[in-house]
């Protein structure tokens, strides 16, 4: 049981900590927490068993397909919900814009898709038990994932401009950075992990409508925890979560876990304000 | 397909609704206006979905025969997404607003916890399927009746058929943690002991939880005979069976209509994850031995050929629709008035109505019209064109 | 034209009955109950700028504490009346509850915090079967007569929403609803002006969780019947987002955001499946097309020109006039400051005397501790040794809050305004300390919360005639040019009576001739008895104006005298001057 616990656990936390990432890379250029994150997720599922399933797609073919299709979600968020409220983010209008957008999304689904969850393929049809596929695919997707990204930020060009850009985006624009595209360039970024979180992650949640509220809110405590913008600690974070999630479902049954999922959030925010791995405030004299 | 076969059926109802605003005087030839609070979108639409198959059918029938007395019949939906609040809103909008003459629906029982007081405030003949039995009260809502069995009924079955058939003497009750998954394993559990059953296990479950293995451990562990299941969610449902193929453990499972729905089957990572499980259902609406359906309900889904798809949906679903309308339309036509304290006295007289679903009896202090015999248990994987074939044991 | 808005909305409200339409009764009164939540939190999130949108967490709980109380399940049965009472208190303890967290998280942290309690509410309410009837919930209270009809109710909760609009009208136009925009956009210098976050903060959520709580109990009277679906995330968001369509720091904007929140799913509604789409869309559609909320739409005023010839003519005569309620002269005192972040000395055993009646001119190069020193003296830095005194006074360290009531103002490098509020008003945030009414007194406009108000506003007006800005009261702050931040920063200082001002580069980006007048007033004010202690780079106004000069280097003095003196030194003419 303490096996199955566990490898539950580390699944939905893998599931967590990518979702946690969409946030932090769409936070990095535009300063925006946006709610289509979760939605994203939910896309990644749903989008897989149309691709697969329903239109019979090979499954590599599904995954480009549906990662394009999380990509241009991703860029026409920046364009409709993100780029006309960034001029006053202090009103945080980005709140009610991305809302809307997500909310949107998530009405699409459920009328053309369907409001009941929906099988999602096995994909490589590995193992068994606990080291079934469902358990393990999310975790080694977050772990390519967060090594893909290590590899962009520190040694390509263009991750290199994304930091800059992170960092103090006047500056970057000052050096000359084409801000704005990096920024769309960050959302499709975001949208294709947010995509893959739902994608590894699809046997074990289904293609539901409904997961992507879910995914918001579990997908943002690890960001809490971790710290805004800081991915290796949205992966701890994502991970903790997750075992802490099943463990209490186990320990104190289902209508409470949640309540035990967001008393301990609570109290750890208030114990350490900004995260776990989070850099402590900035001066502010 | 499904997709765009759902989406015209919406589209087509959204646009006679939308034609009909901002019309009220009542005249002879004004059509005949049912209100629909369908919780079409949200989460478990499945319900509103299939019954809405039943009632634009029942609609186009009865206007295609040239309508009640002569005048059209029009139905006015609205989409409550299971939200109780946007369910009294549609409500008194479909009562002072549009002056609907009866409403059916809500299809939730939160929902309707709310709406059944504010349409007994305005007298507004009501039908509806919700199970919850404090729903049904004919001194404070004289005006409701419920046309599907109450929960006290699925209740009776399952705990039958667990008891007798399956002869479980260990039972273990799971439910989901929403307020009807919460409310309906403790009512069933309470029951069981009642009838000096032995409930080893009770558990409301996350019905978001991936891996459902650490319950049914726990279930099989406390040596539970038969597992009774309160959930409308099929991916909880099917993560149950999976588990349970995955742990070799062939225990039955009993419990709500949901067990039978038809996206189990394509939940389940293997078919006979789906056998031994048995779920609520409806002779009407059943296979008999011989796989013929009862005579009336034959002729129905002869009717419904090429014109409603039952693959995805639920017959008793189309037919309680179906039945529905029929219900509101065969009142006004009888007693040639739409008047409220006419209808409601229809329905009060009725001894026996065949419907499609069942035949419904009313009194003036009896509106759980649906007879309890009709409730039966089936072999939740055989369900063919949205009906079943009853569970082993029934002859 | 904010008043027309008013009569209009309250003409609809009056002749909403004659149509006899009990649909309408219905919506109108749902309108009503959200916005007297929505006026409540709408001090937390349009004023103090704080983003809790779980809100629905205290409405669950008004409506289950008034329900629970008036079906008598748990104690014996009472009077609806008190039992809404009863939810407001309820509201009340949790609005604090939820609202403390935002003392210490900042933004969207504390927004998660708030739908935590959201979720732990509605999961509560499940699982406590006996007490809230969980999944099958339970009745809501029936009022007594005249109340229990669809109208009597409506009446009801509209005579309960015009009263909260006027409440929290009065709160956002005293002293505590600048505080709250203060701490809003300008933290630091709230805190200078004696503002305390937490005090003003605690008074809001309170007030806000009462509102959110009677309004829970009102809905559950409309409603009949409560269970925890009803308590949805999208009805919390509606509250939420009603302020921001609404803009922040109005009133006016989120009553109409309320308002069309309500209705907008009504008008989409006949679209069934495709309502909530369309119903997302608008909200999209509005975000987009007017980026301000309502209120800046219907800010006119601010889209006036403003005279581009104009002076800033510093009146000497209402500087005395200002300071002429003469506190004791007082003479600050540092001994042996030291502080150092990490290993790096920013102050290095500072000692330093500032006489009443005096300009004491602090100078030295970029990164001698200037601006340190200042934030050393107004509590922003604690240092790890020395001591400061105010007269007999000791000053305790790292105390920001504190030196305003102290007598120690301060204005600052980067001036920190309230773009979106008047000079006026920024000018009166000053006067934030010299309010003797209470919140509660401010909510109802009690007479001395009124007197409060006339006082503080006429003192802001000298103030700014003091510091030549009078004729730009009525403008909002974001319009000045920089040179008037600068003055408008003195005014708000001068609001207080300071024994200690204490001026950080105020001449920075001010003309040759706006340099002198602003000599010319600090010199004035010094005369005044209060002691001035500037630091300034422009070594002509220092010269100018100085009765003594301190020149710091690395943290520690390298001269002291009079401005001859400073002149004359060799070291301070290499290392600074370079003359």
């Amino acid at each position: 049981m303490l096996y199955s616990i566990i490898a539950s656990g580390l699944a939905v936390g893998a599931v967590y900590a990518l979702i946690g990432i969409t946030y932090n890379t769409m936070f990095a250029t535009s300063r925006v927490m946006s709610f289509t994150a979760g939605q994203l997720g939910m896309l990644g599922g749903v989008l897989g068993s149309l691709f697969i399933l329903r239109l019979g797609l090979p499954i590599v073919v599904g995954l480009a397909a549906t990662l394009l299709v999380c990509a241009a979600i991703g860029v026409l968020t920046e364009f409709v919900a993100v780029r006309p409220v960034l001029k006053s983010l202090d009103q945080h209008l980005y709140v009610l814009s991305t809302l809307a957008f997500a909310l949107m999304i998530q009405q699409i689904t459920a009328t053309e898709w369907s409001t009941e969850p929906q099988p999602f393929p096995r994909l490589l049809g590995i193992g068994e038990g606990i080291w079934d596929e469902k358990y393990w695919l999310p975790v080694v997707t977050c772990a390519v994932t967060i090594a893909a990204l290590e590899y962009l930020y520190r040694r390509t060009l263009i991750g290199r401009a994304f930091l800059a850009v992170a960092e103090d985006n006047f500056a970057a624009r000052a050096l000359g950075l084409p801000e704005r595209n990096l920024r769309v360039a960050s959302y499709a970024l975001a949208a294709m992990v947010g995509g893959l979180a739902g994608f590894s992650g699809g046997q074990l949640l289904l293609a539901f409508f409904a997961n992507g509220p879910q995914l918001n809110f579990y997908g943002f405590i690890p960001v809490a925890l971790g710290g805004l913008g800081n991915n290796r600690g949205a992966v701890i974070g994502g991970v903790a979560l997750g075992l802490f999630q099943q463990a209490a479902n186990f320990a104190v049954g289902g209508i409470f876990a949640s309540v035990a999922v967001f008393v301990m959030f609570i109290a750890i925010l208030l114990a350490v304000p900004q995260g776990l791995f989070g850099s402590s405030s900035a001066r502010r004299v | 397909m499904l997709i765009t076969r759902r989406t015209l059926g919406l589209s087509a109802v959204a646009a006679t609704s939308a034609a009909t605003l901002g019309r009220t005087a009542h005249a002879a030839t004004e059509p005949i206006r049912i209100g629909w609070l369908a919780s079409l979108t949200g989460a478990s639409s499945a319900p509103a979905i299939g019954f809405n198959r039943g009632v634009v059918f029942a609609t186009d029938a009865i206007n295609a025969a040239g309508g009640v007395k002569g005048r059209k019949v029009e139905i006015i939906t609205r989409d409550t997404q299971g939200d109780p609040t946007k369910a009294v809103n549609a409500t008194q909008e479909l009562i002072s607003q549009l002056k609907v003459d009866a409403i059916w629906g809500p299809t939730n029982s939160g929902e309707s916890l709310a709406t059944t007081a504010v349409m007994a405030r305005s007298k507004m003949p009501n039908i509806h399927p919700c199970v919850v039995d404090s729903l049904i009260d004919t001194k404070k809502y004289p005006n409701a009746f419920r046309m599907a069995p109450a929960n006290g009924q699925w209740d009776d079955a399952v705990r039958g058929y667990a008891l007798k058939i399956v002869k479980a003497k260990r039972i273990a009750v799971f439910g989901d943690t929403t307020g009807y998954g919460v409310t309906a394993a403790k009512a069933s559990a309470a029951a069981f002991k009642a009838d000096g059953a032995d409930v080893v296990y009770i558990a409301n479950i996350d019905a978001t939880q991936p891996d459902m293995t650490p319950d049914m451990l726990r279930a099989r562990t406390a040596g539970a005979e038969a597992i009774i299941l309160w959930s409308v969610s099929t991916g909880m449902i099917a993560r149950l069976l999976n588990t349970r193929g995955t742990m070799g453990w062939n225990v039955p499972f009993v419990g709500h209509p949901s067990l039978s729905s038809g996206e189990i089957g394509s939940l389940v990572s293997a078919k006979e994850n789906w056998a031994n499980v048995y779920a609520v259902g409806y002779k009407s609406c059943s296979f008999d031995a011989a796989g013929h359906l009862p005579p009336r309900s034959a002729e129905f889904v002869a009717r419904l050929k090429s014109k409603v798809d039952l693959s995805d949906t639920l017959l008793w679903w189309v037919a309680a629709g179906y039945d529905a309308i029929n219900l509101v339309t065969t009142a006004i036509e009888v007693t040639g008035s739409t008047s409220s304290d006419s209808i409601i006295g229809y329905w009060n007289s009725l001894k026996a109505y065949p419907g499609v679903f069942g035949d419904y009896t009313y009194s003036v202090d009896q509106h759980n019209g649906y007879p309890t015999d009709e409730v039966v248990m089936s072999a939740a994987n055989s369900a063919k064109d949205g009906s079943f074939t009853l569970a082993p044991g029934y002859s | 034209m904010t008043a027309w808005f008013y009569v209009a909305i309250l003409g609809v409200l009056l002749l909403l009955p004659l149509t006899g339409n009990e649909y309408r009764a219905l919506i109108g009164t749902r309108a009503a109950i959200y916005w007297v939540l929505i006026a409540g939190l709408n001090l937390i999130v349009g004023f103090a700028g704080q983003l809790a949108i779980g809100y629905v967490a205290l409405f669950a709980l008004g409506a289950y504490t008034a329900s629970i109380l008036a079906a008598g399940n748990v104690i014996p049965e009472v009077h609806p009346a008190l039992a809404l009472i009863a939810a407001m208190g309820v509201g009340a303890i949790f609005g604090l509850v939820v609202g403390l967290p935002a003392l210490r998280l900042r933004t969207f942290y504390f927004a998660m915090s708030t739908l935590g309690f959201a979720t732990i509410v509605t999961q509560v309410a499940l699982g406590w079967q006996d007490v809230t009837g969980g999944g099958i919930g339970l009745s809501g209270p029936s009022l007594r007569p005249p109340f229990d009809t669809p109208w009597g109710l409506y009446w009801l909760s509209v005579g309960l929403a015009i009263a909260f609009t006027i409440m929290t009208a009065n709160v956002a136009q005293s002293r505590f609803g600048r505080a709250l925009i203060a701490t809003r956009d300008a933290e630091v210098a709230a805190e200078a002006c004696g503002i305390s976050k937490p005090k003003v903060l605690v008074s809001v959520f309170l007030f806000a969780g009462a509102a959110a709580g009677l309004a829970g109990g009102l809905f559950a009277s409309l409603q009949t019947y409560i269970t925890p679906d009803a308590f949805t995330f999208d009805l919390s968001l509606l509250f939420f987002i009603a302020i921001l369509i609404g803009g922040r720091g109005s009133i006016l904007g989120p009553l109409l955001g309320t308002i069309l929140l309500t209705l907008l799913p009504e008008v989409a509604a006949p679209l069934a499946a495709w309502s909530t789409f369309v119903y997302a869309g608008l909200l999209l559609l509005i975000v987009l097309a007017m980026p301000g909320g309502i209120a800046a739409l219907l800010d006119r005023e601010s889209r006036k020109a403003l005279p581009s010839e104009r002076a800033i003519l510093p009146q000497h005569q209402a500087l005395q006039a200002l300071l002429s309620t003469a506190r004791k002269k007082q003479r600050l005192q540092l001994s042996g400051i030291l502080l150092a972040f990490g290993g790096l000395k920013a102050i290095d055993g500072l000692d330093l005397v500032v006489e009443p009646g005096e300009v004491h001119g602090l100078i030295g190069p970029n990164g001698s501790g200037k601006t340190t020193t200042l934030n050393v003296i107004s509590g922003y830095y604690k240092p790890q040794r020395g001591t400061m005194a105010l007269g007999e006074m000791a000053l305790a360290a790292g105390r920001p809050v504190g030196r305003a009531a102290d007598g120690i103002c301060r204005t600052f490098q980067t001036p920190r305004v309230i773009g979106e509020e008047t000079v006026l008003e920024n000018v009166m945030v000053g006067g934030t300390l010299a309010g003797q009414a209470s919140f509660v007194e401010a909510l109802l406009s009690l007479p001395r919360a009124r007197a409060d108000e006339r006082r503080i506003k006429a003192m802001a007006m000298q103030a700014l005639t003091a510091v030549g800005l009078d004729n730009l009261a009525g403008i909002r702050a974001d319009r000045l040019q920089h040179s008037e931040l600068r003055f408008l920063e003195i005014a708000r200082a001068l609001m207080l009576h300071p024994r200690l001002l204490l001026l950080d580069e105020p001449a920075a980006g001010l003309s040759v001739q706006e340099i002198k007048r602003l000599g010319a007033l600090i010199k004035a004010i010094s005369r005044e008895g209060v002691a001035v202690l500037l630091v300034e780079h422009h070594a002509d106004l220092i010269f100018d104006i100085c009765d003594r000069v301190t020149v710091l280097n690395l943290g520690r003095i390298l001269a002291y005298g009079t401005p001859s003196e400073i002149r004359a030194h060799k070291e301070v003419v290499s290392v600074y001057l370079g003359a």
